[in-house]
């Protein structure tokens, strides 16, 4: 497969890389490890004038660990996350979803900011022209039918990065910079829960880093996902857990996020610290839209993430119990 | 349609200097095959799935299917043909012909580069190691046991 023709950009700063998707905006696609985005444009689902790589940009690059926060840099291979004593040792979920992201290869030069920004997917939308011509124009290739959904107003595509529901649980924070200003925010509002356009990001902004607050008190995390192998695939249906407790063991935070279970990762509203786990396991099952879009189907991934919750919850309580 | 400039592009390959006018869009994996005629890298897949493709860059396994060519310039690439000593197969190369851990053959140049790779970063890998390094290169004919078999035996020697 033959990318399409575009012009080549290589900044050398993080300031000319703002500078030039201010100029190119809409333009302009953002390439850092290039595993995502190189892929879309072979399929041709995306056609941009300009590739700007900016995988070269170091001081985008790099985990720094301070008093109160944790800094990744966008342009951190996932590989680097994966092995970071810090990360393994302090965010068992993040270092488990790393090492799980496609295969090994893949993680040696896909960024965890790629991952995060990684488009929806749909069996009925990432397919080759030929596929694709035979099939009604649907709403993410601007129709006006949804072809997983038969009769729905809405495009049912599916989130299936693996970072964004760990970064979630740590309740991470997400530097967003454009050209003379910068803003902070919080992940969840990086996702607009729409398939059609995912993302709440302007055109002449770039992900620069990722924050992960220090986490209160004695706490445990991890990641659990389905798919089809043991190693390549993107997740079908995946659990994030995050359990702090007090010293007396009483449990003050409990946040669940699953992921490939729509268009965003998604919070499970955990109200009372003591829900019981089958509980909060029914929740995340309702939350989750068992869509027959992806390899498996619908209700099995659905049924799945309830499995996975349960998983998650109990490995992040394991993790707190080693720690003691 | 989208004007596309040529531009020149400097490949170090192999230890040696290759300098080429292409477009902007050539793969890697493209320019390695089509412009230099070092066909052994292979391609399968050509979206990342395979490991088909896997060169090495700056000494680290990449997909050279999802890698722009016009982007790992200054950078040290190395493919199968760069692995023999001389005249001699290498270390990794003569194990997996010794423990059969090839038939059809399209797989191998990615599968003893990632090998090679991992054997460098810990030269007495587990089997369990061995086979997480090995889990993107996908072979449709050995069934693997002979693969993970011939790294084990260089593990086993440290090599």
């Amino acid at each position: 497969m033959r990318l399409p023709p575009f012009q080549y950009l290589e900044p050398t700063n993080v300031e000319e890389a703002l500078s030039m998707i201010a100029v190119h905006k809409e333009a302009v696609k953002i390439m850092a490890g290039g595993t995502d985005l190189l892929n879309r444009m072979k399929l041709r689902l995306i056609k941009p004038t300009f590739v700007m790589n900016i995988g070269k940009l170091r001081n985008m690059d790099g985990i720094d660990s301070g008093d109160t926060e944790t800094v990744i840099g966008a342009n951190t291979r996932l590989k680097d996350i994966a092995g970071a004593p810090l990360i393994n040792k302090k965010f068992r979920a993040i270092a488990e979803a790393a090492s799980r992201v496609a295969s090994p290869t893949i993680t040696n030069m896909a960024t965890v900011g790629g991952n995060i920004l990684q488009n929806t997917r749909c069996m009925y939308y990432d397919q080759s022209r030929m596929v694709l011509n035979g099939l009604e124009r649907c709403h993410k290739r601007g129709g006006t039918v949804c072809l997983a959904v038969k009769g729905s107003q809405r495009c049912f595509s599916v989130y299936q990065g693996d970072m964004a529901p760990v970064l979630t649980a740590f309740d991470a924070r997400c530097i967003l910079e454009r050209k003379g200003s910068t803003r902070t925010v919080s992940i969840r509002e990086l996702f607009t829960n729409n398939g059609v356009t995912p993302f709440a990001i302007g055109a002449d902004e770039l992900l620069t880093k990722i924050i992960i607050p220090k986490p209160e008190g004695i706490y445990g995390s991890a990641y659990r996902k389905l798919r089809l192998r043991g190693s390549v695939d993107y997740p079908l249906a995946s659990a994030a857990a995050f359990v702090s407790v007090t010293n007396n063991r009483k449990v003050t935070t409990c946040r669940v996020v699953i992921g490939a279970s729509g268009a965003a990762p998604k919070v499970i509203d955990v109200a009372s610290c003591e829900t019981d786990l089958e509980e909060i396991a029914q929740k995340a099952y309702e939350c989750a839209e068992g869509v027959d879009n992806l390899q498996m189907p619908g209700a099995y991934r659905r049924k799945m993430v309830s499995v996975l919750t349960k998983r998650a919850i109990k490995a992040a309580i394991n993790g707190i119990k080693e720690g003691m | 349609m989208n004007e596309m400039k040529k531009t020149v592009i400097t490949l170090n390959v192999n230890n040696e200097t290759y300098e080429l006018v292409a477009y902007p869009n050539r793969t890697l994996l493209e320019v390695l095959r089509d412009d230099l005629h070092l066909t052994g890298t292979k391609e399968s897949c050509g979206e990342g799935v395979c490991g088909s493709c896997t060169v090495l860059v700056d000494g680290t396994p990449v997909r050279s299917c999802l890698t722009l060519a016009v982007a790992v310039q200054g950078k040290e690439i190395t493919t199968i043909e760069g692995l023999r000593v001389g005249e001699k197969l290498h270390p990794v190369q003569e194990a997996f012909v010794n423990h059969h851990a090839i038939q059809c053959g399209f797989c191998s140049p990615g599968m003893i580069l990632t090998s090679y790779a991992l054997l460098k970063e810990d030269p007495r890998p587990t089997e369990a190691a061995i086979r997480r390094a090995l889990s993107g290169n996908i072979c449709r004919c050995t069934g693997y046991a002979k693969i993970v078999e011939a790294v084990k035996s260089l593990a086993e020697e440290g090599k």
